[in-house]
């Protein structure tokens, strides 16, 4: 699965710190997720869904592989 | 519903869920674990490895299910004597490696509980595989060293390696920004 984070943080210009204490995880959760490292739980998934105003699917994708 | 009380009965699923974490003890606990489990730590390999004899320091009458002495018959439930400094040890040992292994980071959240999760996976393998490898090449009274280490070594691989990738992520995100 890959994501495009990186991208709508660049968008809203807001760095991974920040976007972490918004949606109240640590930063290396956000750093690995951007590194596509980690998975997020649908309930993180739906969270920065929400903090981004996209779908689940605009952030996530999924690849031939998963 | 409104898309606004929508958003908001998901908000506070979403906090509920992602404040959840099973069976850790609060951050608070985790400098006190440090505390007990450094100092006995270091007690009980000084003490191990360089012979030194414990049992005429602090010495209490005791209550003990059982008890074996070198030569003697068994006692069973009855008040002994006993030098209780490697039993002191070994609470504060695994009481602190309890706390330290199982306080809350600062930020816990998903990603650290995958991390913890994964540790103690590996701590186990490696604990046992330990054990296995010393059963087969330890004899006689020696490997009741292997089981005295083993008391406490899952705890203490465990710790090595949960905050050595803690420790590490850290550091690559450091790098990043």
């Amino acid at each position: 699965m890959t994501n495009n984070l990186k991208v709508l943080r660049a968008i809203k210009n807001i760095s991974q710190e920040e976007l972490s204490k918004q949606i109240s995880v640590s930063r290396q959760t956000i750093n690995a997720m951007e590194k596509g490292k980690y998975v997020p739980s649908t309930v993180l998934a739906l969270k920065l869904a929400q903090f981004f105003e996209k779908r689940v699917e605009e952030i996530f994708i999924l690849e031939e592989s998963d | 519903m409104s898309i606004s009380k929508v958003f908001f009965t998901l908000e506070m699923n979403l906090k509920a869920t992602i404040m959840k974490t099973h069976f850790l003890f609060p951050n608070k606990f985790k400098k006190l674990g440090w505390i007990l489990f450094v100092p006995s730590f270091i007690a009980s390999l000084f003490i191990s490895f360089s012979n030194l004899n414990i049992d005429n320091y602090w010495i209490v009458k005791v209550f003990a299910f059982t008890e074996t002495g070198i030569m003697s018959q068994n006692n069973y439930f009855s008040v002994i004597q006993n030098s209780i400094v490697d039993e002191v040890l070994l609470y504060s040992l695994i009481i602190g490696g309890i706390l330290v292994g199982f306080s809350k980071l600062k930020i816990e959240d998903e990603f650290t509980s995958k991390i913890r999760y994964e540790s103690l996976v590996w701590a186990t393998y490696l604990n046992y595989g330990l054990i296995l490898f010393f059963t087969i090449f330890v004899y006689g009274l020696s490997y009741l060293n292997v089981l005295f280490f083993n008391t406490f070594t899952l705890l203490l691989f465990f710790i090595i390696r949960f905050h050595y990738l803690i420790y590490k992520l850290n550091k690559t995100s450091n790098d990043d920004e």
